[in-house]
């Protein structure tokens, strides 16, 4: 295959797009995969981003508009990498574009189309805090803003009863039940894997209370609690109520232990919700319950000490294992061991987890159809990692951001830009008649 | 200072505002108030600047001049901006601003500097209603069309 | 020439067209007098923004010789650059273009179908105003140079030289010291990382002396910086010899990384030369050259002291490597001497995830002491400390080892001077974004890498390294032209007086004085049209191109019309 000047990219969040872009200006052509209907990641979840508290969207949203007008990046929202065979400089990669049914090209994003439509599911996007149609975007905001139909759920496509409501209310003629999939397949040089990362099952933790007591939260949940194109428009409401908590407890660590390494971010997020909680509900009391400060870097620690006296109660404890949540009366009910080991009890109305940041679920299945190895935490692996490379197990493939462990925004963006240099050079080596 | 003009027979003015917004957050905050079909009075009208702080003195006064009654500016959160500082410039010029409205005899409070993030579409409908309302409280500009140029 | 402009307003189906009467719009601005002697085309069009809309476009741009084009539409932010391509393709200038925003901003925000239709003639009429104080605006490429200056030759910049280097790129590092490798140069044998092995970093300098695309000054300082993205001039002086050289390049990348905090008396450190207190640089140099860890005595210690985070509380930051510094330091002792009995008192375990939870682990195993404190001071090697449930304590050591933080060098602000660049609030050079951002500075072309921009550990400097030299070879291609912002500030010449007054405003330092002709100019190459400098001149010298005060004048106009 002679040379094309093409690459994959795996993943649109804040790595893929940065790298697709500095890619595409290089006059390199982008295929740019995100298996959601939306691109921008996890990013565009926060309201706000620590440690400058700046909006998320404002940071996110160019970038997102620049890659979609970008003519260098053909981006492939709603669809999956099947399979990916060949070797540095030259692999074939047959992505799935799952069927939207509704025409990117057509569709002007009006939003008409909801209404009508009588099934109402959960909105996952949203961490299942709303609802949605079955033709839904998952939110406030959403680029590209053109709407899909969960297949599962439409009454007309799972074959339950006749239905063309939406279709009716779409003047533009953007929606089109009959839509399937489509099978593209592209050659790329290298590829980019920087499909982000998961949070610890909460669930696996029984003595947090997480899934049993509705009132304890994961962080994603909160962040879009919080966030004021969220489910509640912002309003910090406890779960089924418009009761706002006035007892607060953010517990550190969840799942560190169990995954076996420390995550990086969490400390840095939970003072992040308490500056949300603070701005949001300055009576209430707020509590953080903690075995280590970990804060690394320049911009960490301040972020921690400028919240100032007595906006955190900070609870030590030596064994986070030992912290149970119970439900008491109307509230939640914490024990945990203090300082010198003694059992102590704290009554609050929420407990928001700060989970361990670990591989994806579907990870594994990525990582097995682009042939790469994963690390002994189910990260990808790089093979120099020691000296900041991003490459893979299998040369010609990289790997940056959350994929590989975890990090903040800027480490991420950092890798991102140094996969796109080691891209640019594997490019301009590789030798067109080698392969 | 307050303007000399009767504020009862106000119920049926009609302020015009106009509002400068940044392109990177604010604009993007109106978009979002369309996406979501939110109501902005029709009174209220857009003018787009990349950076809050491309606005100088020379052009809101000149905006007051050509008989505007309430000027709105709008840019990113402090320590947002696109461009670094500029929302910080704009803040400092606004401060000057106003004390030069006083001796022209306008009441500076037609003047607002509000920060509103591209997530903030519903704040930004309550900001430019509430601002709008509270001209129309004050009542129309009141340098009358003699002075104007 | 007359001008024609054309206003073509977008139905997009019911979203304008419902809302508002498209027709007595269109009828109105026809018949509207108010531009003086200008010709108007209004027209509309089911969805402009369709391929076939486009098309239609275009040809209307080129059968009506068109001089000027509003399109009354979505949001810039969705179209924008749509139809600025569309005019790409025609004789119009894409500047001589306006997207007009009667959908987010009016039909969709104004219920009433009378308003609307008022307030879409309103923003249209705005927008003819403006367009027609619009001037033609032309990209003007420059011609870059690939090649790369590094400052400071520890790993980072070794990194960052080696990933740019080839055959059309050449890379000069320039390195005040008599040897490559920096701080890492000097750590050899030790390693909480595998990247360190040894005879890694000799390698890395080898290949760096090898490559024939790289220039090492050593013993030298850069003493002189002009220029921007794509080309600078450069002077380093060479500091034995002090002869100077000239150097070209396009970007310039500094890796001067960081220094060790000094304890003060003030803090509550009080020691002596002669007492066995080490920095973490002293022991583990110790360490990696396998010389016995005595005491100044000559004897072998039996109670050694490990304090962390010396320095965290006056710095305001966590240096992210000194507590698994200080876990491969206490492994390593006990290793070589099994009866030395050590202490650490920490504030917080940091670990960020390089290996560290194990070598922490190792430390528990192996019987090393862990005390949590919340403040600690030194007098002489006995150790003062407050424990976490607020006890305070003493303890006397035969040896102590401080974790010390990682500061700014101190060659810092005068670089910072030199280059223009920020330093933040640590003193730290300062990114041009935190986040989206870090390797990049507020000056095009010149970034920031390795323990420079921060504390961190050799594999995260040279990833930082990597990302620079990412952002260059992606954004200084060889033999192609870069093409900066053409929607930019200038200065006319005529009214400037000189003051100075903008020069301080631009975050980008795109203005610079020229003290023979007595005024400011903008370099445009810099510049990206913010618009600030424009309100900080006192003379009205300072025009943004395209967001001049007579194109807002005149939109203003016609919005209170
Ligand atoms: C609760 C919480 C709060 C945080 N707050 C902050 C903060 O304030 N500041 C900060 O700096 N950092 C914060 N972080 C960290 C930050 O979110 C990450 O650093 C960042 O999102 C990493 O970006 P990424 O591109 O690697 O991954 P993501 O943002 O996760 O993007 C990955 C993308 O890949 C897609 N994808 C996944 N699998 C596939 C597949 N198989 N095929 C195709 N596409 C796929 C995903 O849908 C997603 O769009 C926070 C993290 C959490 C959990
Ligand atoms: C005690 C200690 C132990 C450590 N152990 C480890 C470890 O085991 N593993 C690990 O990963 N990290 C470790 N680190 C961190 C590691 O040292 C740094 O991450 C790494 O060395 C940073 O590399 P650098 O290139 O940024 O800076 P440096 O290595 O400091 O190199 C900077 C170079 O720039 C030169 N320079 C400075 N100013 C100028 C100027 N004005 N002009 C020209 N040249 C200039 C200097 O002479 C130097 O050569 C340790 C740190 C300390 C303090
Ligand atoms: S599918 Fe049709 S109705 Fe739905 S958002 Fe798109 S254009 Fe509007
Ligand atoms: S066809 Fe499906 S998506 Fe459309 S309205 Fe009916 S149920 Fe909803
Ligand atoms: S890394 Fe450890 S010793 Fe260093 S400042 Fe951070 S917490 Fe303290
Ligand atoms: S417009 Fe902005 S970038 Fe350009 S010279 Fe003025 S302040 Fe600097
Ligand atoms: S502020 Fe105006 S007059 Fe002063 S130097 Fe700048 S452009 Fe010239
Ligand atoms: S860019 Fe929004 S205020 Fe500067």
């Amino acid at each position: 295959m002679p040379k094309n000047g093409s690459v994959l990219i795996i993943g649109a969040g804040i790595v893929g797009m940065k790298a697709g872009l500095m890619l595409a200006g290089a006059s390199k052509k982008v295929h740019l995969v995100e298996k959601l209907p939306i691109i921008g990641g996890k990013v565009i979840k926060n309201e706000e981003s620590f440690p400058n508290m700046e909006c998320s969207t404002c940071m996110v949203a160019p970038v997102q508009q620049e890659v979609l007008q970008n003519p260098n990046i053909e981006t492939y929202t709603y669809s999956d990498v099947e399979s990916l065979s060949g070797s540095k400089g030259c692999y074939e990669v047959v992505i799935r574009r799952k069927a939207r049914y509704i025409s990117l090209v057509n569709c002007i994003g009006c939003g008409m189309c909801y209404d009508p439509c009588p099934v109402s599911i959960p909105n996952m996007w949203e961490e299942n805090l709303m609802d949605m149609k079955a033709v839904y975007v998952p939110t406030a905001g959403s680029l590209p803003n053109v709407p899909v139909i969960d297949s599962s759920k439409c009454l007309h496509l799972n074959g339950t009863q006749e239905c063309n409501l939406c279709v009716e209310s779409c003047v533009f003629d953007a929606i089109d039940l009959n839509d399937s999939d489509e099978v593209v397949t592209v050659e790329v040089e290298a590829v980019l894997i920087a499909s982000g990362s998961g949070l610890f099952d909460l669930s696996a933790l029984p003595n947090l209370g997480y899934g049993d007591l509705s009132a304890v939260y994961s962080p994603l949940e909160f962040e879009r609690l919080f966030a004021s194109n969220g489910p509640t428009q912002g309003e910090l409401t406890l779960r089924g109520s418009d009761i706002s908590p006035e007892r607060i407890a953010i517990i550190h660590c969840a799942g560190r232990s169990e995954v076996g390494y420390c995550s990086t971010v969490c400390c840095m997020y939970s003072f992040k919700f308490v500056r949300f909680l603070l701005h949001k509900l300055p009576e209430a009391r707020i509590y953080d319950l903690y075995l280590d400060i970990c804060v690394p870097g320049k911009s960490y620690q301040n972020f921690f000490t400028t919240l100032g006296e007595g906006s955190t109660t900070m609870l030590f404890t030596p064994s986070l294992e030992d912290v149970c949540v119970t439900e008491s009366d109307s509230a939640l009910r914490i024990s945990y061991p203090d300082t010198s080991g003694e059992s102590r009890e704290l009554d609050v109305d929420m407990v928001i987890l700060t989970a361990a940041i670990v591989p994806d679920s579907d990870l594994p299945e990525l990582a097995r159809i682009a042939g790469v190895e994963l690390d002994k935490f189910g990260f990808i692996k790089r093979t120099d990692e020691g000296s900041g490379s991003t490459e893979t197990t299998k040369a010609g493939i990289f790997a940056a951001g959350t994929v590989t462990g975890p990090g903040d925004i800027q480490r991420s963006v950092i890798q991102g830009e140094s996969a796109a240099g080691q891209i640019m050079e594997l490019m301009s080596t590789i030798d067109g008649e080698k392969v | 200072m307050k303007d000399k003009k009767e504020k009862s027979s106000n119920s049926e003015f009609t302020p015009k505002v106009v509002g400068f917004l940044c392109n990177w957050c604010t604009y993007a905050a109106a978009d979002l108030a369309g996406g979501s079909r939110l109501e902005i009075p029709s009174s209220f009208s857009v003018v787009r600047v990349m950076c809050s702080s491309r606005i100088d003195h020379n052009l809101l006064l000149t905006t007051f001049f050509k008989g505007a009654d309430g000027i709105l500016v709008a840019g990113c959160h402090p320590g947002d901006c696109h461009y670094g500082e500029g929302n910080y410039y704009a803040r400092r010029r606004f401060a000057q601003l106003k004390k030069v409205m006083e001796t022209l005899d306008l009441d500076p409070e037609r003047l607002e500097l509000v920060w509103v993030s591209a997530a903030e579409g519903n704040r930004y409908a309550e900001v430019v209603s509430d601002f709008t309302e509270k001209i129309r409280k004050l009542g129309p500009n009141p340098m009358n069309s003699s002075t104007r140029f | 020439m007359k001008a024609k402009v054309g206003v073509y307003v977008c139905e997009c189906g019911p979203n304008i067209a419902g809302k508002t009467d498209l027709d007595e719009i269109i009828t109105y601005l026809s018949e509207f007098r108010g531009f003086g002697d200008v010709e108007l085309v209004v027209r509309k069009y089911g969805f402009l923004c369709s391929n076939q809309g486009k098309e239609y476009l275009e040809k209307e741009i080129r059968d009506l010789g068109l001089t000027h084009l509003v399109v009354g539409a979505c949001s810039p932010r969705d179209h924008d650059s749509t139809f600025k391509d569309v005019c790409g393709k025609t004789q119009l200038n894409p500047y001589l273009y306006k997207i007009i925003n009667i959908r987010e901003h009016c039909t969709w925000v104004i219920d009433d179908m009378d308003k609307a239709t008022e307030k879409a003639k309103s923003y249209l009429r705005a927008g003819i105003a403006r367009v027609l104080y619009q001037s033609e605006l032309f990209e003007s490429p420059i011609d870059v140079n690939p090649d790369v200056l590094v400052i400071g030759g520890g790993v980072a910049g070794m990194e960052a030289a080696l990933a740019l280097a080839g055959e059309n790129r050449s890379v000069t590092i320039v390195e005040k010291n008599d040897t490559l490798g920096g701080r890492a140069g000097k750590l050899r044998g030790f390693s909480f990382q595998e990247f360190n092995k040894p005879e890694q970093v000799e390698k890395l300098i080898e290949t760096i002396l090898g490559n024939p695309c790289i220039n090492v000054f050593l013993d030298s300082e850069v003493t002189s910086v002009i220029g921007f993205l794509g080309n600078f001039e450069i002077e380093h002086v060479s500091l034995e010899s002090k002869v100077i050289t000239e150097l070209f390049c396009g970007s310039i990348i500094t890796a001067t990384g960081a220094d060790l905090y000094e304890t003060t008396e003030e803090s509550g450190f009080k020691y002596s030369e002669s007492d066995d207190v080490y920095n973490s640089m002293e022991i583990t140099e110790m360490l990696s050259s396998g010389d016995e860890i005595t005491l100044r005595s000559g004897k072998e210690p039996e109670t050694i002291a490990i304090v962390h985070c010396v320095g965290r509380e006056e710095l305001g930051y966590c240096s992210g490597v000194c507590c698994t510094v200080m876990m491969k330091t206490a492994n390593m002792i006990k290793a070589r001497y099994p009866d030395i009995r050590i202490t650490q008192f920490y504030r917080d375990i940091c670990l960020p995830p390089s290996g560290g939870q194990e070598l922490y682990a190792a430390a528990r195993s192996s019987g090393v002491n862990f005390v949590k404190v919340q403040s600690t001071g030194l007098s002489g090697t006995t150790v003062k400390f407050k424990e976490k449930n607020g006890d305070e304590g003493e303890q006397f050591f035969d040896m102590v080892l401080l974790a010390s933080a990682l500061v700014p060098s101190k060659d810092t602000p005068a670089l910072s001077e030199l280059l223009g660049i920020p330093v933040d609030e640590t003193g730290f050079f300062q990114e041009a974004h935190r986040m989206t951002n870090p390797s990049a500075t507020t000056t095009d072309g010149v970034f920031i890498v390795g323990t420079s921009q921060g504390p961190r550990n050799i594999s995260d400097s040279m990833l930082f390294a990597r990302a620079s030299a990412g952002q260059i070879l992606t954004k200084l291609l060889v033999g192609e032209k870069l093409v900066p912002e053409v929607a930019v500030t200038e200065i006319l010449e005529a009214y400037c007086t000189g003051c100075g007054n903008c020069l301080d405003v631009c975050v980008y330092g795109a203005i610079y004085p020229d003290e023979a002709r007595g005024i400011s100019i903008v370099n445009e190459a810099i510049c990206r049209g913010c618009g600030n400098c424009y309100g900080s001149c006192p003379s009205g010298a300072l025009r943004t191109k395209h967001f001049t005060n007579i194109q807002l004048f005149r939109e203003v106009d016609e919005a209170l019309r």
